[in-house]
């Protein structure tokens, strides 16, 4: 039988239109395993060192593959984690650890007391918190293999607060030739003791990350309640998938594709809320604090007057409608400590209370004498509350009377100039916005914007020193009631000297499939033990 | 022949180098410190200075250009800021989603395209010109992300044939590598097909009109031949032409498909490293970028010659 060209291709095309067309029409998207989540998380692993970074992406990873001596649980109170039992000597100068039976490396090691010591010392290298109370750490040693101190000059509150903290830096427990590196280098490695194993043969970077239950874990007998209790894996992967975009992850979510999205923004969350098969849930209920910073070292705001004027321009509820539109999840907020934690207060806070004043700001400015020179206001166009808060503040400088000089960047432009000093017409600024969460916050002493120690401290570098013997005195303070009360004190002088502005409060939703339940309300971070999928 | 290869090879290499030493300095220039970014909110001035001294970005900017520029010439194209992985293997990742990407789009938008155009230019005045043409405009006008949103709505959300996002290799499996495909290839393609529609179609008019057409059609040859062998042929100078300046163009609209259809592709790679400035990822992409256009365009130049003989001497 002769076959001619034309034949041949009708042939061909009939043929491969048969094999294809079942699986083009029956195709449906592929649903996740039943034992794999699939998350989005608000970025990209970048860095895999959570004590050398403050990344909270790093955070989630470190959770997943690290453990920590304690954890607070969801009420901020903090227990024994990898930690059997701990004793403190009458002279509450010396605290005495024991490690439990069982704590194995990834790798197959007994976590031991000197990889423990090499941990803490290179989390003190790091993290604000740890800083601090290493001003009063006279020795850390090694007693036995699971056993060790830490020994103070002088007694300290915090020491078991600051060992269980929840926000970044992470006080994970490394191996001790992985904790002994350069401090200023990361530790690239992926070896763990927590509940989940990393997975390097099928993470792709800057795609997916995988991680896989370790099964030599041995998860506390107590419930899970934020970093504290039981860490049990009921699942047997959990793959990060690394999403930019916004209406694509929604999308997926949707479809099936993936099981978790940490950040669908809120004025796509209707496309959400009708669909049985999603679940939205606040988390991290202290959410975000947002804060205008105010460079203290160039006019107007190094004058007290500019900056109270500041707290009067402001109208925290315009900046959070425009930047995330749905009231239900965010508030307006007068604490410097934020309106989640157990520091709050509305000690000194009748600006906030009397609402925006143009007039009042207006007066204080001419009481700072100012001279008529532009006020640069750092706007980060790539994130929206930045965005729209930059642009707010600039009008409502502009309605007191005040020059405004907008510098368009992204973020990134943004966190290489706000740590320039120079004055704002030689590469300087007045003004930026930026967050922290509300877990921050609360701590005077951890979080490195309730630093007031001038030029060391963070960026604006505001100086009182009333205020950092008051947080000193409030990490001494051996009750909880004792430091809300040092707290209240901190609050009352730094709305009369003003280190920065804050801009409210927003706690945001997670959404996942309905079939998956589990999930811990911790501050800033995805926790993915105690997650079970049906 | 081969000495017009061999000087439009060379002139290559000075592109390249050209645009090396413009990316380089762009970079420099640009707003943006990737230590500040590497190093975090709580370093130290100390701190930030060590991790400067130990990533070079210290040196003079003449010092950091030649020792770059030294080690892509031996094809080292450095090490990754934020990664630590060296950029030619996170390229090498990312290549196989991008030239998947590419290839297919290309294939559907010259296959469909020119389709459309021959067919418009044949029944010019008709319905169906006037319906390849109105389309064309659309296709133009809608922005690739528009359409890739659009297009996941109706196919992955409401009809669930498709996935949203996602690639899988294609060693994985041809059908679904191909599923994952399809979507991104046609949001991709459209804008490309429109152009090339509208090229082919005005040439092929201009070619419909010359007398040995009109000889052609009165020796008694099919319309078919006339129009693939007499016709096509002669109008594909221009046609090859806008091809080879939508594969260049592709170039920036693969950014954009692979972040909204979340395909780990070259694209995503150096958006990412533009957030972080990763200056050793994007100067790597943009080589290798600036390479791909540079002979997409001597291939172009080379199509010319097979297609119109005049053109060799």
């Amino acid at each position: 039988m002769a076959t001619d060209r034309r034949k041949f291709l009708k042939g061909t095309a009939a043929t491969a239109a048969f094999t294809a067309a079942p699986g083009v029409i029956t195709a449906r998207a592929q649903a996740t395993k039943k034992d794999t989540v699939k998350a989005v998380l608000h970025g990209d692993l970048k860095v895999f060192d959570p004590i050398w970074t403050t990344a909270n992406m790093t955070g989630n990873h470190g959770l997943l593959i690290y453990d920590t001596l304690f954890g607070k649980d969801e009420k901020g109170v903090p227990h024994p984690q990898m930690v059997e039992k701990y004793g403190i000597s009458d002279d509450k100068k010396t605290y005495t650890f024991q490690l439990r039976d069982g704590l194995k490396f990834h790798d197959g090691q007994d976590v031991t007391s000197a990889d423990c010591v090499a941990s803490i010392r290179r989390w003190a290298a790091r993290d604000a918190a740890a800083q601090h109370m290493f001003r009063r750490v006279s020795d850390t040693r090694i007693k036995d293999d699971k056993t060790f101190e830490i020994v103070l000059s002088e007694p300290y509150g915090l020491v078991i607060d600051a060992l269980g903290k929840m926000e970044t830096n992470l006080p994970v427990m490394m191996r001790k030739k992985d904790a002994e590196t350069d401090p200023n280098q990361q530790v690239t490695n992926k070896i763990g003791s927590g509940p989940f194993k990393f997975n390097e043969t099928d993470t792709r970077a800057g795609q997916r990350y995988v991680y896989d239950r370790n099964p030599d874990y041995k998860a506390r007998s107590e419930a899970a309640s934020g970093f504290s209790g039981g860490k049990v894996a009921h699942l047997e992967r959990v793959i990060i998938e690394n999403l930019a975009d916004q209406q694509t992850a929604l999308a997926a979510l949707k479809a099936g594709e993936i099981d978790f999205y940490e950040t669908p923004p809120l004025d796509l969350l209707d496309q959400l809320e009708g669909d049985k098969n999603i679940k939205l849930e606040v988390l991290n209920k202290g959410g975000n604090v947002g804060m205008c910073r105010l460079n203290w070292l160039h006019p107007p705001f190094d004058n007290v007057h500019a900056r109270q004027a500041m707290l009067h321009l402001i109208k925290q509820e315009d900046i959070l409608q425009a930047a995330f539109g749905n009231p239900t999840y965010f508030k307006g907020c007068g604490s410097l400590f934020g309106c989640s934690g157990n520091m709050q207060s509305d000690v000194n806070t009748e600006w906030f209370k009397g609402g925006q004043n143009i007039e009042k700001a207006k007066e204080l400015f001419k009481k700072a004498g100012y001279d008529g020179r532009p006020v640069t206001v750092l706007q980060a166009t790539n994130i929206g509350f930045m965005n729209n808060a930059a642009l707010l503040i600039a009008q409502w400088l502009q309605q007191a009377g005040i020059k405004v000089k907008l510098e368009a960047s992204d973020w990134g432009g943004v966190v290489t100039r706000r740590a320039v000093k120079k004055p704002p017409n030689e590469g300087g600024w007045n003004i930026f916005i930026t967050w922290g969460s509300g877990e921050g916050f609360n701590n005077p002493v951890s979080f490195l914007a309730h630093t007031a120690n001038g030029g060391k401290g963070w960026f604006g570098w505001p100086k009182d020193d009333l205020h950092e013997k008051l947080k000193d005195e409030w990490a001494a303070a051996p009750t909880l009631e004792e430091r809300q009360a040092i707290a209240r004190k901190m609050q009352d002088n730094a709305w009369n000297f003003v280190p920065m502005a804050v801009l409210g409060q927003w706690a945001p939703p997670v959404s996942y499939r309905s079939n998956i339940q589990g999930f811990l309300p911790i501050p800033a971070h995805v926790a993915f033990w105690n997650v079970k999928k049906a | 022949m081969i000495a017009f290869i061999v000087r439009r090879l060379v002139s290559t290499v000075v592109v390249m180098a050209i645009v090396a030493i413009i990316v380089f300095l762009l970079l420099r220039l640009a707003p943006g410190d990737p230590v500040a970014i590497v190093v975090g909110d709580n370093a130290s001035p100390d701190q930030i200075t060590a991790v400067r001294q130990r990533l070079g970005l210290d040196d003079p900017l003449i010092v950091q250009f030649f020792r770059w520029a030294g080690r892509v010439l031996v094809g080292d194209l450095g090490i990754s800021i934020f990664s630590n992985e060296p950029v030619s293997k996170l390229i090498a990742q990312r290549l196989e989603p991008t030239l998947s990407l590419a290839v297919t789009t290309i294939i559907l938008a010259v296959v469909l395209a020119v389709t459309a155009g021959v067919l418009a230019a044949w029944k010019v005045g008709t319905w169906l010109d006037r319906t390849v043409m109105a389309l064309s405009v659309a296709s133009f006008s809608v922005p690739v992300f528009v359409v890739g949103y659009i297009l996941i709505y109706v196919f992955a959300i409401q009809l669930r044939w498709l996935p949203v996002q996602g690639y899988q290799p294609i060693a994985d499996g041809v059908v679904e590598w191909f599923r994952h495909l399809v979507l991104p290839s046609i949001a991709l393609g459209l804008a490309y097909v429109a152009l090339i529609a509208r090229i082919t179609r005005t040439a092929m008019l201009d070619v419909l009109a010359e007398d040995y057409i009109r000889t052609a059609h009165a020796k008694g040859v099919a319309t078919g031949p006339v129009l693939m062998k007499h016709a096509l042929k002669n109008a594909g100078v221009p046609i090859v032409t806008v091809i080879g300046i939508g594969v260049a163009l592709l170039i920036g609209g693969v950014v954009i498909t692979e972040t909204v259809f979340n395909i780990p592709g070259i694209g995503r790679l150096v958006v990412d490293a533009i957030q972080y400035r990763d200056y050793p990822i994007i100067q790597g992409v943009m080589l290798l970028f600036s390479g791909v256009y540079v002979i997409v365009n001597l291939i172009v130049d080379l199509t010319y010659t097979l297609l119109d003989p005049r053109i060799r001497t």
